[in-house]
């Protein structure tokens, strides 16, 4: 039985590992090649790229070492405007963002109808598309606000709100809040929830007032939904670009340009693929702590909960 | 029961949900109006509801061929990730331990990490050497490659809590790892398959800036968001087109809204970590 047995079970050992692989390409392989394709491969291109002089048509690529990446941190003023915009919109979005999305969140935890609709109301502008909020955002900004600049005579109504670089960086700050509390709104809900009702009522009953109580008690509960909204809404500044590219266009004067929309524009409008990739590398380094901050401090959270 | 007490906060914070959806409430009622009347009176309710605006739209902008393109992508791209995603999560997450995976793991959650910017650029070039841009099998691609990693990183989290003794027992019995997965895995996958479902789908039909870059300005294969952001979004006038064309645009979102709320809520939480 026992000299039957063994070389069966090499055999099957060999056949097993075989039938292993063959599961991992059944079952892994198709989704991993969609990735591969659009994303990954792109990636380490860009990667070849930025070693390059090229004008992303022309045939002949010209070897030019890290001369790229000299180029931008010596002489290129663009590129370094747009950071320090892309610092600047980053900071006021993330406390903007944060204040407002905390409030209503805290207003709109209770389980009961109101709150549900409410709710509804503030996501909406998070599900409609950035054509439709832009258009809207025209529209307001334009015929409606000459209509009432007209009626009213309010200098409010009257002011150039995307022709002058600051009244523009206001109107994209008010845009992407309005846009996006909804999404930190839900995340800060699904915080608030999961703290336990009696230990409100009973800092309640200790005499602090309800400022008080949500400082010292509400506050370090929801700590793990505070850091979630705090790095997604920071990375969400310095990733800046989709409202950018359909609204601003970078505009007026290049007031608007972020960090991403000056590397968008440095490759299709400028066509310098070669120091647009190396930019691109840059920024991914940047962006790449933010995200590993990030990831660490989500996963920690998931311990906890 | 929870009394349905309302505090002075949430009332105040209703009224402003209001005020919140003002902006798409303004373009609603102004979407019945001719130039002049918007111009003129564009805060008045329409003293009629009049549809001729919609449907000069309709057929000047070609919205049936717009909706069969931009409804082709989102079915597309939706039934790639649902079917593909589920299966490359859950032999990632019940073979974490082997180096293959955790590579081929690492490749499909970097995008999640890297900006889009870091990417496009090459992307746009291997399309055009493959002759896939402008095409909309160009645009399906990448669309779904695009959807893929943060659908594998939510299902595979999801996978992690379900216990594997249910699917050992299923060995035990003699069943196939295919089929396995069909008859035991799939079906307690279904929640978190709905909301990558509606995510997706949603993300599709808004999306612009992919189909900008892939197909441009292509007619054939243009989506309609694309194609109201070509003819409307340069500092337009024609406000009477550009209203009911953008209102039809996001009827087909707010309709799925309403009623897949709760399943685009709890995406809202479980796909945080992207950013």
């Amino acid at each position: 039985m026992d000299n039957e047995k063994k070389p069966v079970r090499v055999h099957s050992k060999k056949g097993k590992k075989r039938k292993e692989t063959l599961m991992f390409i059944i079952f892994v392989v198709p989704a991993l090649a969609f990735v591969l394709f659009a994303t990954d491969i792109p990636f380490v291109m860009n990667i070849y790229y930025s070693v390059f002089d090229w004008n992303g048509i022309s045939k002949n690529l010209t070897f030019v070492g890290l001369e790229n990446f000299r180029k931008i941190f010596t002489s290129d003023k663009t590129y370094w405007t747009s950071w320090w915009f892309t610092l600047r919109f980053t900071f006021f979005y993330v406390i903007i963002v944060n204040a407002i999305s905390l409030a209503i969140a805290l207003a709109l935890s209770k389980e009961n109808r109101f709150a549900q609709v409410g709710r509804a109301f503030y996501y909406i502008p998070y599900i409609i598309s950035l054509t439709a909020i832009s258009l809207i955002w025209e529209f307001i900004l334009g015929p409606a606000f000459d209509s009432l600049y007209e009626s009213t005579g309010w200098s409010f109504f009257g002011m150039s709100w995307l022709g002058k670089p600051n009244l523009a960086f206001i109107v994209l700050v008010v845009i992407t809040v309005w846009e996006n509390v909804g999404f930190y709104m839900i995340n800060y809900i699904a915080g608030i929830v999961s703290v336990p009702r009696d230990y409100m009522e009973a800092a309640k009953i200790d005499g602090a007032n309800r400022w008080k109580a949500f400082w010292k008690v509400m506050f370090p509960l929801i700590m793990p939904s505070v850091s979630i909204c705090f790095l997604t809404s920071l990375t969400f500044g310095f990733k800046l670009f989709d409202i950018i590219m359909v609204f601003t266009k970078g505009g007026p004067v290049n007031s608007t340009v972020s960090v991403a929309y000056n590397i968008y524009k440095e490759a299709f409008t400028n066509n310098h693929y070669g120091t647009a990739t190396a930019k691109s590398l840059i920024f991914v380094a940047f962006i790449l702590i933010v995200t590993g901050i990030q990831m660490r401090v989500t996963k920690k959270q998931e311990v906890e909960l | 029961m929870e009394r349905s007490r309302l505090t002075k906060g949430t009332v105040i914070t209703l009224i402003i949900s209001i005020l919140w959806l003002f902006p798409l409430i303004l373009i609603f009622i102004n979407s019945f109006k001719s130039d002049s009347e918007i111009l003129n009176h564009f805060l008045e309710l329409p003293k009629k509801l009049d549809f001729s605006y919609y449907a000069e739209t309709w057929t000047k902008f070609g919205f049936p061929k717009l909706i069969a393109n931009t409804l082709l992508y989102t079915v597309c791209t939706v039934l790639i990730v649902v079917l593909l995603a589920p299966l490359a999560a859950y032999y990632l997450e019940r073979h974490k331990k082997e180096r293959r995976c955790r590579i081929a793991f690492s490749l499909i959650i970097l995008p999640i990490m890297v900006p889009f910017q870091s990417y496009m650029i090459s992307l746009t070039r291997i399309l055009g050497n493959i002759g896939l841009n402008n095409t909309k099998t160009g645009y399906i691609l990448v669309s779904a490659g695009l959807c893929m990693p943060l659908a594998v990183f939510m299902i595979h989290g999801y996978i992690n809590t379900i216990p594997i003794e249910l699917e050992e027992s299923a060995y035990i019995d003699g069943a196939g790892k295919v089929r396995t997965y069909f008859s035991i895995v799939l079906p307690l996958l279904v929640p978190i398959l709905t909301t990558v479902v509606v995510l997706d789908a949603l993300a599709t039909w808004n999306d612009v800036i992919t189909n900008q870059l892939v197909v441009g300005s292509n007619e054939a294969a243009i989506n309609m968001q694309n194609a109201l952001y070509m003819k409307f979004s340069a500092q337009t006038s024609d406000w009477s087109h550009a209203l009911p064309g953008t209102v039809m645009s996001m009827v087909p979102s707010l309709i799925f809204f309403i009623f897949m709320q709760k399943y685009i809520i709890s995406g809202a939480t479980s796909g945080a970590v992207k950013g």
